[in-house]
């Protein structure tokens, strides 16, 4: 398992002036080299588990198992500084982090702090460009001179510049164009297949990860309302609407052939190419009638 | 509810003092400074702790609400007593042990200064728990308007000043998002090497500063799109309406005033 | 003397043009042009989107109307009136809009205050502003929120205070830039109700930038910029049709679109069907 939540709660100090949403005995656990999608409605408690996940915040109720690395409330946790770099957290518009003169430097800045040599941090940052898909002319560029999208996708690499074992992302395509937004789950697919790194993504357009994630979690005001496989979801896409979401198309279309034909053992088809196939080989009905 | 409070909000409870006139508000914690000045013995004060917990009270907000804005400065307060406590040399020794030396009169002093900072600070509350941010910019505005003669520009300075207010809580939050996108790049203020924490702050500043360039450039777009300018005329919703109960607010310290400095 | 006008255009009816741009062009240098020769024209009471890849200067075209940004070149005329210095005020109150960033575009204290600093700019009297502000905030559902901070309020009550602020105005024309892309789904959907109610009223002029493929589908015309140019006047189904077309303006075609295009590729000759019972029907009466 990559991480590993039992029991947790998470309180925010009553004097705290950042308003968030608390958690309440969260278990959870996901695997390492996979997927993994999070769903809820706002004030669900999305952005309070993720910042769990590297231990930018701690638990004040529970165990959090994050790799080989245990926080447990009220004891005093090791030191967070390497876990932090083997999780990935990449908060919501992560292009707003970004401040050094040029990409290469700003995608230096956590390899270097975490006292990699400067050989090293400019090679990994290489590798993180090609990861993300950018030209590497662009790392000689000033941040705030690319588009919307690539700067994204650089903001994106400085954290695989650190490669991690596990990437968190926090609405990764929040105000991206479609294509751009398709363009980038791929990427953040091919990461996982390609180079077994653990993925987790936020998402309030479930439909464009879902044909790629391996297992959601659904939250609902601060506590699981749903953790398993696609196939599971699949099953009762009603679980959605009761957490104040909408069930995506894609998933509203295959759960009506699904229910017409008694498919409930299949994969689901939740792309539109791959339901259109499975129509294709099912039995027609009126079409014949007609041709 | 707290959070609220630090960020100096209103609370809505339709008494008399909601009801003044800001201008009067304003002037009336102007004057009660000058009763704490003038509150100099035992007797001042205790009459300033009645007059002052009245007219707390008289606004319906739970008294805790307005002990808890004092609470930041607890630690201040603290200290500045036992500095007074401490240095001044006056009156009778009531302790001593070995060089160091209590004395009445650090007593007294040290005492009066932490209950004089203490009403201050509640008291000032009064008027942003009773007052919210658009009646005060008003009252404001209306207060400074004799200096308009001298070159000055109310509207301009209550405007910056409530755009500010508005806006220092969502920066701040900013802020707090960009040091934990930093922190879990590796820039913790708490675990790095010193030489190492200059450039920190250079990864917190140059965000931070950029996204309120960028939002003060969406903030000018969309007031410049509802049609502001700056020096056009404008009407008022809520109009300032001086009545005799503001008059009487402000005769009251006045009174309050001569009192303290006779006892 | 700006009455005399208003009414005159409300009398004109549908299809006036409210929206008129000839030969426009802006640019922060003349070597490097963001929009060039932009003309177009559009009658009141239509539902406009404007679509483009990301910085295809969608968001700098709908700044020109009113001035938030000065063209460089060619005629704007809005309401009748042609873009000058005398008549950005006019134009300003004849045209509402609502931004992307829900924080940015709060700028009172409070909610009331939010909606009160447009009307107060209108030198509107006190009674006015009262009716005004009671009825837009019970319209959009905010009535209960009026001494609230922002920090108190969700992104989607936010832009509900928004889109209150400017209806309290009176706009003829709304504009929305990318209104929606920063809601979650709930309030995406909301937002995109009360577009629908605006639109059944008759009097608004509705310009929309989005990305998203259903929203996209709502409207009445889709104009598609591209590298600083108008490439499409199209229907919404147009565009979907266009794979090109879609492919160059960075958009994906709604997921019932998708289905009935790759139905259709395998032989199976479908509509686009209007929801999955719908399709269930079709193919297996």
């Amino acid at each position: 398992m990559a991480i590993e939540l039992q029991q947790v709660s998470y309180t925010y100090a009553e004097r705290s002036l950042w308003k968030q949403t608390a958690l309440h005995g969260i278990d959870l656990s996901i695997k390492q080299g996979s997927i993994v999608g999070i769903a809820g409605a706002t004030g669900s408690g999305k952005s309070t588990l993720l910042q769990l996940f590297n231990g930018i915040l701690k638990p004040t109720q529970g165990t959090v198992r994050v790799l080989d690395v245990t926080i447990k409330a009220g004891e005093k946790s090791p030191k967070l500084f390497p876990l932090r770099r083997r999780v990935g957290l990449v908060f919501q518009f992560p292009e707003q982090q970004m401040f050094e003169e040029t990409v290469e430097k700003d995608l230096c800045f956590g390899p270097l702090n975490f006292g990699m040599s400067l050989d090293e941090a400019k090679e990994r940052a290489r590798k993180a460009m090609n990861d993300m898909g950018l030209d590497l002319k662009l790392l000689d560029r000033n941040p705030f001179r690319l588009s919307g999208g690539q700067m994204r996708k650089a903001a994106i690499a400085s954290v695989l510049a650190m490669e991690p074992d596990v990437v968190v992302l926090d609405e990764p395509t929040a105000t991206l164009d479609p294509i751009s937004r398709a363009e980038l789950i791929a990427l953040l697919v091919r990461l996982c297949r390609e180079q077994g790194r653990t993925i987790i993504i936020v998402t309030h357009r479930m439909d464009e990860l879902l044909p790629y994630a391996d297992s959601w979690i659904v939250l609902n005001e601060g506590s699981t309302a749903f953790q398993g496989s696609v196939k599971e979801l699949a099953a009762d896409p009603a679980i959605l609407e009761r957490c104040g979401l909408t069930v995506p198309q894609s998933l509203r279309y295959w759960r009506a052939v699904a229910d017409r034909f008694g498919l409930d053992g299949e994969n689901p088809r939740l792309t539109a190419e791959s339901l259109a196939e499975l129509i294709a080989s099912l039995p027609a009905g009126k079409r014949d009638a007609h041709e | 509810m707290n959070d609220k409070l630090l960020l100096g909000r209103s609370i809505e409870t339709g008494s008399w003092v909601h009801k003044l006139d800001a201008r009067a508000k304003i002037t009336g914690m102007l004057l009660y400074v000058a009763v704490i000045l003038l509150s100099r013995s035992w007797m001042a004060m205790a009459l300033l702790a009645l007059f002052s917990i009245a007219v707390m009270i008289s606004t319906r907000i739970p008294l805790k609400y307005f002990l808890k804005a004092a609470k930041p400065l607890r630690y201040l307060m603290l200290f500045i007593f036992i500095v007074q406590l401490l240095s001044v040399k006056e009156g009778s020794v009531w302790l001593s042990i070995g060089s160091l030396s209590l004395h009445d009169g650090g007593l007294r002093l040290g005492s009066f200064a932490v209950i004089r900072m203490l009403f201050l600070i509640t008291f000032t509350a009064l008027l942003t728990f009773t007052t919210t941010p658009g009646k005060l910019n008003q009252g404001l505005e209306g207060i400074l308007s004799p200096f308009k003669k001298l070159g000055l520009s109310p509207d301009r300075i209550t405007l910056m000043l409530s755009i500010a207010l508005r806006f220092i809580p969502t920066i701040l939050d900013e802020a707090q998002i960009i040091m934990k996108a930093q922190a879990s790049r590796g820039a913790d203020l708490n675990e790095l090497p010193l030489k190492e924490k200059g450039r920190m702050l250079v990864s917190l500043l140059v965000p931070i500063i950029t996204s309120a360039f960028r939002r003060a450039q969406d903030l000018v777009y969309s007031m410049e799109a509802r049609g502001f300018r700056m020096d056009a005329p404008r009407s008022q919703y809520h109009r300032l309406r001086w009545g005799a109960a503001d008059t009487v607010f402000v005769i009251m310290f006045v009174v309050m005033g001569v009192a303290v400095s006779l006892v | 003397m700006n009455e005399t006008s208003k009414d005159q255009d409300k009398e004109a009816g549908e299809n006036q043009t409210v929206i008129s741009l000839e030969g426009v062009s802006f640019g922060y240098s003349p070597e490097h042009p963001i929009l060039q020769n932009i003309t177009l024209t559009i009658p009141q009471g239509q539902w406009v989107c404007l679509v483009g890849p990301n910085g295809c200067g969608k968001s700098t075209l709908v700044k020109l109307l009113n001035a938030l940004l000065p063209k460089s070149a060619g005629e704007i005329v809005v309401c009748g009136q042609k873009l000058e210095e005398e008549t950005i005020g006019y134009i300003r109150q004849s045209i509402g809009m609502v931004f992307q960033n829900p924080d940015n575009q709060f700028i009172g204290a409070t909610v009331e205050e939010d909606i009160l600093f447009g009307l107060e700019g209108l030198c509107l009297s006190h009674a006015e502003m009262e009716s005004r502000l009671h009825s837009y905030t019970q319209r959009l559902g905010i009535d209960h929120l009026l001494a609230k901070h922002p920090g108190e309020l969700s992104g989607g009550q936010k832009q509900r205070v928004a889109i209150a602020s400017i209806l309290a105005m009176e706009p003829g024309i709304v504009i929305f830039d990318e209104a929606s892309s920063m809601l979650d789904e709930g309030s995406r959907d909301e937002l995109m109700g009360i577009l629908h109610d605006m639109r059944a009223e008759g009097k608004y002029t509705i310009l929309m930038i989005t990305h998203d493929a259903d929203e996209i589908l709502a409207t009445d015309r889709v104009l598609a910029l591209q590298g600083g140019g108008l490439v499409a006047d199209v229907t919404p189904a147009e565009l979907f049709l266009n794979a090109e077309l879609l492919e160059r303006c960075h958009l994906q075609e709604p997921y019932a679109w998708g289905l009935a295009h790759e139905l259709q590729k395998r032989g199976i000759q479908i509509d686009v069907p209007a929801s999955e019972k719908e399709l269930i029907d079709t193919l297996w009466p």
